[in-house]
């Protein structure tokens, strides 16, 4: 469904050049949930901006659906969902008119994008507020808003930055539902975080990025015999100190 | 997404505040401010309005009134005439019955002028004003004035009475003629009006839907969507100038209407108290053209910026930079012409006031139009380019230096973005350069002029668009559809190049009948001229200058880079119909002159090379049919005297004869139908767009 092969990206320093992402490849199929994780700065957003087309990779590629992102990123595109922590609502519009915009970006049909927006916010328990103005949200609202956002266009590969950070213990709560959903809905999920303990909740396999290389990729029971330690943070602890 | 742009942005209460509360607070404010300012402005012109003078006694009072009251104190007849028989009226009052002095009520500006009578013979008048008050300096000179009409026609009536035989040194009469130019502050005060109305209505719509996208946070959803950039920027283009067009509409409104109820129209229009309903679709016209120049301009500029803070700081600098040129329209003698009609912003004032004036000129109207439009792309252009950099790029921003710099790797084709920045580069640096060679045209020989002709094109055509494709770092092969084509297709091409003079001559002929440009007098006398001058000029000249380069620069630059870049986001129809209107465009605009006539040939045969260049994927092919066509044109016109058995059609403007038409008819269709049948299987999907993977 994903697969990521010897992506390398590069940004031009002052002092230098910085290779934010070194040669990283994984596979994710549908129905997996595959947790990106590393400290910040560790090259988890630059990955993702390469897999969505936002970024050229120096070389390598990133293919969804059998389709490169160099070869046709609208198509890729339209083929991923993101759902980021940052992500924002327009005040000025009901819910229901951010979601169907979002939809026609995506050119799905606005009979099936009334539909979704139905069914989607039937989901995530956002049903009453399709009519309500974004901006008369809370915090809580507009994250299960941006959730179904993510999800108008059906796509097969759903792409979460960090997307827990900032959020309560009902709103991370949430989080795990959404991806349980998506999990159910065979989709290929990447979630980057650096919250282990979380990460060790949802995902089923894991990749360990540092310094921009993938150090260590499988299953938690994997990884344990690779590094001979006892759980993620152990793992992660190890790999940043040595 | 257009409707989402506007709804999102006609809901934010910030705009309604600009787009109805301003106009319905600041028209009337301003209308009672400009009637107080009439009023003092206006003293002593009626009986509501009259001087006021202060004397210390009552007595002195009396005289003075007596005085004005007198009939002999009024002007001669010819001088009522002319102020419409309006006299000045005087209110005498005494200031020391409110404890103040002539003198001091006049310091503290309670009254216009100050009068002491001092009695004798005869009466001594003292009159003190006020330095640099119109008022106070109006009441003295016209009361002067008044006293000395008294004392002249008192002398005359004495002489008179004296004097059997007195007559007078002459006797005055005045006739006036011609009908009175009334001054309209429309040309002068409108298209300031209208700039500062458009920024007003465009700042805030523009801010808010680019900045507004990062404060949001919902950039990078946006970018992550399968939409080109310049799409969204497009939709938020038109949101903006929709926006800023409702708000100066708005102004308008308001503006006409507070004018029309406080009865000062005749102010602004010069005329009666009518509304102005021409001037007004007038101005909404221009309007069109204001708010897409600044939208456009603003968006390029908000785009860059990362926060409503550092949008803000960025328009600061432009509005005030905006009313130079528009201060412009109040500068008489300043009018739109030579280098001004392609000048930003300054040329839209010009025309506007030119416009409202009713003293337009069609071509630098044409060519402030199209630079504008140009502008207006360009800024388009970088706006796409920049906008959403920063949820695309590490860091946290692009820079414009970095917009500049060439990428890293080759790209097949150039970008619509470069495309439109190439063709606003093009339209002020082509009208400059054929500007110039129509200066120095008839100081030199027939073969200069050609030689020139085609340098220009060259440089121009050739090397603007070539440094784009360089500097993109884009494939020459498919950026300029290099691809060899079948040796049928050619043969196909020479077919239908040998074919279509005739419908160029023919469209040219069809547009001179519906009254599309034509040939004046003096345009007759000059292109005799012109065709004298070519009979002399050697033919090798003539096809290597006005056949050979024009075919291989043109397509390179139409049917090639801007074929090619279109392509990327248009379907290939509008591709073909968008590049042949900008091909017939640049062919209007000659130097300062429009020819108008030459748009239907060229758009035709535009569209003819662009059909070819879409089933052959390749450039070369209109090459050979655009080189056949010209090559042929001039030719003919050369050796016209020689050909004169062709009939009169072709010498005369006329329509060719119909045997003519047939042969010219069936050649271009066999050669048309040769160029389908050879490229039946075109391979349609372009290979940027294609879905497969490498």
């Amino acid at each position: 469904m994903l697969h990521v092969d010897s992506l390398t990206k590069s940004f031009p320093l002052d002092d230098g050049v910085l290779t934010a992402v070194d040669d990283v490849s994984f596979r994710i199929s549908p129905g997996e949930v595959f947790g990106l994780l590393g400290p910040n700065g560790a090259g988890k957003t630059t990955t993702m901006r390469m897999i969505l087309g936002l970024l050229e990779p120096d070389s390598g590629y990133a293919e969804v659906d059998g389709v490169r992102t160099a070869a046709d990123p609208m198509a890729v595109k339209s083929r991923l969902g993101f759902v980021s922590a940052s992500d924002g609502v327009y005040p000025w519009l009901t819910v229901r008119e951010m979601l169907l915009y979002f939809a026609d970006l995506y050119a799905v049909d606005a009979t099936l994008a009334e539909q979704r927006c139905e069914s989607l916010a039937d989901m995530m328990d956002i049903k009453h507020l399709l009519d309500r103005r974004a901006g008369e949200l809370s915090t809580g609202q507009r994250q299960r808003v941006t959730l179904v956002r993510g999800l108008i266009h059906d796509p097969p590969v759903m792409l979460l930055d960090e997307p827990t950070r900032g959020l309560d213990v009902v709103g991370v709560q949430t989080i795990f539902d959404y991806i349980d959903i998506l999990r159910r809905g065979g989709k290929a999920v990447v979630v980057c975080t650096h919250r282990l303990d979380e990460a060790e909740r949802l995902c089923d396999r894991f990749g360990l990025l540092h310094a921009g290389k993938l150090k260590y990729c499988g299953t938690l029971n994997e990884l344990k015999e690779q590094t001979g330690q006892a759980s993620l943070v152990d793992i992660f602890v190890d790999l940043i100190r040595n | 997404m257009c409707q989402k742009e506007l709804r999102e942005t006609m809901r934010d209460r910030r705009t309604i505040i600009t787009l109805v509360m301003m106009p319905l607070l600041v028209y009337p404010l301003l209308s009672m401010a400009l009637n107080r300012f009439l009023v003092s402005s206006t003293a002593g012109t009626s009986e509501q309005t009259p001087y006021t003078i202060g004397v210390e006694t009552d007595d002195e009072g009396s005289l003075l009134l007596a005085w004005l009251e007198d009939p002999m104190s009024q002007p001669p007849a010819a001088i009522l005439k002319a102020s419409k028989g309006n006299l000045a009226t005087f209110r005498v009052v005494n200031t020391t019955s409110v404890g103040l002095h002539p003198k001091q009520a006049l310091q503290e500006k309670k009254i216009d002028l100050a009068a002491r009578i001092e009695l004798g013979n005869p009466p001594r008048l003292r009159l003190t004003a006020f330095n640099g008050d119109p008022a106070s300096q109006g009441a003295q000179r016209i009361l002067t004035e008044r006293l000395h009409w008294l004392r002249l026609a008192r002398a005359e009536a004495l002489a008179a009475s004296q004097l059997t035989d007195y007559t007078p040194p002459t006797d005055v009469s005045v006739e006036n003629i011609g009908v009175a130019e009334k001054p309209s502050m429309l040309g002068t005060i409108v298209p300031l009006v209208l700039v500062l109305m458009t920024i007003t209505g465009a700042v805030y719509p523009a801010i808010d839907l680019t900045a507004g996208e990062r404060e949001r946070g919902t950039m990078e959803s946006l970018m992550a969507s399968p939409v080109p950039r310049s799409y969204i920027l497009f939709s938020k283009y038109v949101a903006v100038v929709v926006v800023a067009l409702l708000t100066a509409m708005a102004n308008l409104l308001a503006m006409f209407t507070t004018l029309w109820a406080g009865r000062l129209l005749p102010l602004l229009t010069g005329g009666e108290d009518a509304f102005p309903w021409l001037a007004v679709l007038q101005i909404l016209g221009l309007l069109v053209l204001f708010s897409g120049f600044f939208a456009a301009v603003l968006l390029s500029l908000t785009s860059f910026a990362r926060s409503f803070k550092e949008a803000q700081a960025y328009l600061i600098p432009v509005m005030l930079l905006s009313l130079t040129p528009g201060m412009l329209s109040l500068m008489p003698g300043v009018t739109l012409n030579g280098p001004l009609a392609i000048a930003p912003l300054i040329n839209i004032v010009l025309l506007a006031r030119e416009v409202l004036q009713g003293t337009a000129q069609a071509a630098p109207a044409v060519i402030t139009v199209l630079s504008t439009v140009g502008y207006a792309a360009a800024a388009i252009a970088i706006a796409s380019k920049l906008f959403g950099s920063d949820a695309v790029s590490r860091t946290s921003g692009q820079s414009f230096g970095a917009m500049l710099k060439r990428p890293t790797r080759s790209t097949p084709t150039p970008s619509p973005q470069a495309a439109a920045l190439t063709l606003a580069l093009l339209v002020p640096i082509y009208y400059l350069v054929s500007n110039v060679l129509m200066r120095i045209v008839p100081e030199l020989s027939i073969t200069w002029v050609l030689l020139l002709n085609a340098i220009a094109l060259v440089l121009t055509f050739g090397l603007i668009p070539l440094a784009a494709v360089v500097l993109a770092r884009c494939n020459f092969s498919t950026s300029y559809q290099l691809a060899t084509p079948s040796p049928l297709t050619l043969f196909g091409v020479l077919l239908v190049g040998l074919g279509a003079w005739g419908f160029a001559h023919e469209s040219f002929v069809l547009a001179k009948q519906m009254g599309i440009g034509g040939l004046d007098v003096d345009r007759i006398e000059k292109t005799r001229q012109t065709v004298e001058a070519l009979k002399v000029a050697p033919a090798w000249l003539l096809v290597g200058t006005l056949a050979l380069a024009p075919a291989v620069i043109e397509e390179l630059c139409f049917r090639g880079f801007l074929f090619t870049a279109l392509r990327k986001v248009l379907s290939p129809t509008r591709v073909i119909v968008t590049t042949a209107v900008i091909f017939g465009l640049f062919h209007v605009v000659t130097g300062n002159m429009l020819l108008i006539e030459r748009f239907l040939p060229t758009t035709l045969l535009g569209l003819i090379l662009g059909w070819i260049a879409y089933r052959t994927q390749s450039v070369w092919p209109g090459v050979l049919m655009h080189f056949t066509h010209n090559a042929l044109l001039n030719l003919a016109t050369k050796y016209q005297d020689k050909i004169a058995f062709l009939g009169e059609g072709f010498e005369n403007q006329m329509h060719l004869p119909a045997s003519w038409l047939i042969v010219l008819s069936t050649t271009t269709l066999t050669g048309l139908a040769v160029v389908w049948f050879s490229t039946r299987k075109p391979s349609v999907a372009n290979s940027n767009l294609a879905t497969t993977p490498a």
